[in-house]
């Protein structure tokens, strides 16, 4: 996880500008980061702060006014809504604040929606399906539908869908948020332990700055500006150097 | 996407919502059966048109007259030469059966003849022959007996139905066409006297003019022919062979030559001068062609070789004309309700994608084809038009049944011979994929805007 490591997501001087009647408000006014692969990156801020839009053009849900987003060296602004959707359904894995699991399919279905966009075999993308369900721990459920499980186990099953598709970034907008704090804090621990696992690049959004400390790096965003950018292996590193020093 | 996968999303869409579902196929159904049901009858009306019509005579055939017997001049020939008239011979019939589409050309002599037995006479009745086979050709059913057989010696004759209408009783003015009573006679046993001719029969009942040539009139020669037989039907039973006896035409043509010798036979062309050809010419033939669309171009054809050729396809024409807008209209009635069912898929679809609006968002974000999407939508709305219009199919069906029951029991006097309503598998298909067609018209327009919702409405939160 070297610093020379080509990054996953280049961001570069990224605006978004609404117009709210006569006013034009910034969303996001000047927005540069990298993020490489592996990292676990959580973007903090309070509502209104813009992190939602950053959120949705990543994802190539919302157009930006105006800079460079590359996502796996493809340039996502230039892109038609079409060619979103393939790259989402190819690269990308979602999930949402309220689950947003479709109520008529069960748990296997769900997670194996993706694939079937994918035009995946109904035995080939159900096996994996089930690999992933089992990934979160909710092989006893495979065969429930949405209304027969807790908030926290229909986001397992949001983290499984997002998972099955082995994409090179999953976002993640407020996992937690319809969630209680025992349960956000299954969720995340589940969430940090399978990225490990599979070396996934995540990012979330959240307003907790509680549940940013899950994340590898954090980004503080504030009227549509990153302020301020904590990496917490490079303070581990230098708590753990500082240790050694003392020794 | 793969089109099972497709199709299983869409029908599950619809069977979330089973009423509102059942209520838009419902409007289909009814849109479907009316239409059905309105075209069925308009087709059944023109099957018990066209069997009518033939009924009165062939509809695929054209009937060539020896000019002589017309009425009208013909000064539309190019030629117009009428000294060199063209004779129905042995040479006519091998001429026009070289036309294309004519499949065969059947010749008939005709001869107005005298029927008298007892008290009873008949008068200008006439007699056709024909070659053999061609009354069974024409499927002429029998009452009794057989069709008449030509080349044995004596000659064979069939009866009309009708005939029997036409012989009166001269001293009491009773008969059936006088005080509708039926005379009292068997034409298949009774000894009848056939005088073939009748201008001489005439001149000698009342004396007649000597100025021709000074002789005294002799009674002419009365021939007893065999009857073979009796065509079916009761004295009220029309259609073209009723009222006319039949007999083979060699055994006429023969007949004819040695009864007149050199005189002039009546019916018979003669030359300019007045006198009689050496043969006999044939009165008319009937060029059969294969297909009721042929008989138009090839009465003109006919009539463009300086023959003088009807049909009756102008008539059946002018009636198949009318038959189409009748259908026109009573489709048109039937259109009007599928139109309202049309419109009723799209408001479903609509209300559909409202409620589904969130769920086609995420579809999108989780990166579903936006053709998937809009592929999802057509099916549903074509399936609700398939499901329409099988069902209401089936109700056509039931119906027209029960149309056909009551017109049966109800109408039966009314001369309606077959089924009013008829349903060609054609128009099942037809109607099935005009359904489903309509289906998918009626759902384009909701589709494309599920198509192009946007998938932000997926991520916000309520």
């Amino acid at each position: 996880m070297g610093a020379g490591e080509k990054a996953v997501i280049q961001v570069k001087g990224l605006y978004k500008v609404y117009k709210v009647g006569d006013t034009k408000v910034r969303a996001l006014n000047g927005v540069d980061f990298d993020i490489h692969r592996g990292e676990f990156c959580a973007i903090v801020g309070a509502s209104g702060s813009g992190k939602s839009t950053l959120l949705n053009m990543l994802a190539g849900l919302e157009k930006p006014t105006k800079g460079n987003i590359v996502i796996a060296g493809e340039h996502m602004e230039t892109k038609s809504e079409n060619e979103l959707v393939a790259f989402r359904r190819k690269h990308i894995g979602f999930i949402f604040q309220s689950f947003n699991l479709l109520p008529t399919m069960n748990a296997v279905e769900n997670v194996a929606l993706p694939l079937t966009f994918q035009g995946m075999d109904k035995s080939k993308r159900e096996k994996l399906a089930e690999d992933a369900i089992k990934l979160v721990g909710l092989k006893k459920y495979r065969k429930h539908k949405p209304t027969q499980m807790s908030g926290g186990q229909q986001q397992r099953v949001g983290v499984a869908r997002a998972l099955v598709v082995n994409p090179e970034i999953i976002f993640a907008d407020e996992p937690t948020g319809n969630l209680d704090s025992r349960t956000s804090e299954d969720v995340m621990n589940l969430m940090k332990k399978v990225v490990r696992e599979q070396n996934q690049t995540l990012i979330m959004v959240t307003h907790d700055n509680h549940l940013a400390e899950y994340a590898d790096r954090i980004f503080h965003i504030k009227d549509g500006k990153i302020i301020k950018i904590v990496d917490k292996r490079e303070s581990a590193e230098r708590g753990n150097a500082e240790s050694e020093e003392r020794e | 996407m793969k089109v099972l996968d497709l199709l299983r999303l869409s029908t599950s869409n619809l069977f979330k919502r089973k009423m509102r579902t059942i209520l838009t196929v419902l409007g289909v159904t009814i849109g479907v059966a009316s239409i059905v049901v309105m075209i069925s009858l308009g087709l059944g009306l023109s099957r018990s048109l066209t069997e009518e019509m033939s009924s009165y005579g062939s509809l695929t055939s054209v009937t060539v007259e020896d000019s002589s017997n017309t009425y009208y001049y013909y000064e539309d020939n190019q030629s117009s030469n009428t000294d060199e008239e063209k004779h129905l011979d042995d040479d006519a019939i091998a001429e026009l059966s070289a036309l294309p589409n004519v499949e065969q050309v059947v010749p008939m002599l005709r001869m107005d003849v005298m029927l008298k037995c007892g008290g009873y006479e008949g008068n200008y009745i006439t007699l056709y022959g024909v070659p053999d086979g061609y009354l069974e050709s024409q499927g002429v059913e029998l009452a009794k007996g057989t069709f008449p057989v030509g080349g044995n010696g004596q000659m064979q004759v069939l009866f009309g139905n009708q005939v029997l209408n036409q012989i009166y009783n001269p001293k009491t003015n009773s008969g059936y066409w006088y005080d509708g009573t039926m005379v009292d006679l068997d034409l298949m046993n009774d000894t009848i006297f056939f005088i073939l001719d009748q201008d001489a029969y005439w001149n000698f009942q009342y004396g007649g003019d000597m100025q021709e040539g000074g002789e005294a009139p002799k009674m002419p020669k009365k021939h007893i022919f065999e009857a073979s037989g009796i065509i079916a039907g009761g004295p009220d039973d029309y259609n073209s062979y009723s009222n006319n006896i039949y007999c083979n035409i060699d055994d006429l043509k023969a007949l004819l030559k040695k009864e007149f010798k050199n005189r002039a036979i009546p019916n018979q062309p003669t030359t300019a001068t007045g006198k009689p050809y050496k043969e006999i010419f044939y009165n008319m033939l009937y060029v059969y062609t294969d297909s009721m669309d042929h008989v138009q171009e090839l009465q003109t054809t006919i009539n463009g070789m300086g023959y003088s050729a009807r049909s009756d396809a102008e008539w059946i024409q002018q009636q198949q004309t009318t038959m189409g807008y009748i259908q026109l209209v009573l489709g048109g009635i039937g259109a009007v309700s599928l139109l309202v069912a049309a419109i009723g898929i799209t408001n479903t679809m609509m209300m559909s994608i409202y409620e589904r609006t969130k769920e086609i968002g995420i579809m999108k974000v989780l990166g579903c084809d936006m053709r998937n999407i809009q592929g999802m939508f057509l099916v549903e709305a074509g399936c609700i038009g398939f499901i329409g219009g099988v069902v209401g199919l089936i109700i056509s069906c039931i119906l027209s049944a029960v149309i056909n029951m009551l017109a049966s029991t109800m109408g039966g006097e009314m001369g309606l011979s077959s089924n009013i309503s008829y349903i060609p598998p054609w128009l099942a298909l037809v109607s099935l994929v005009f359904a489903v067609f309509v289906g998918m018209v009626a759902g384009f327009f909701p589709s494309l805007r599920a198509m192009k919702l946007s998938p932000l409405a997926a991520i916000r939160n309520e």
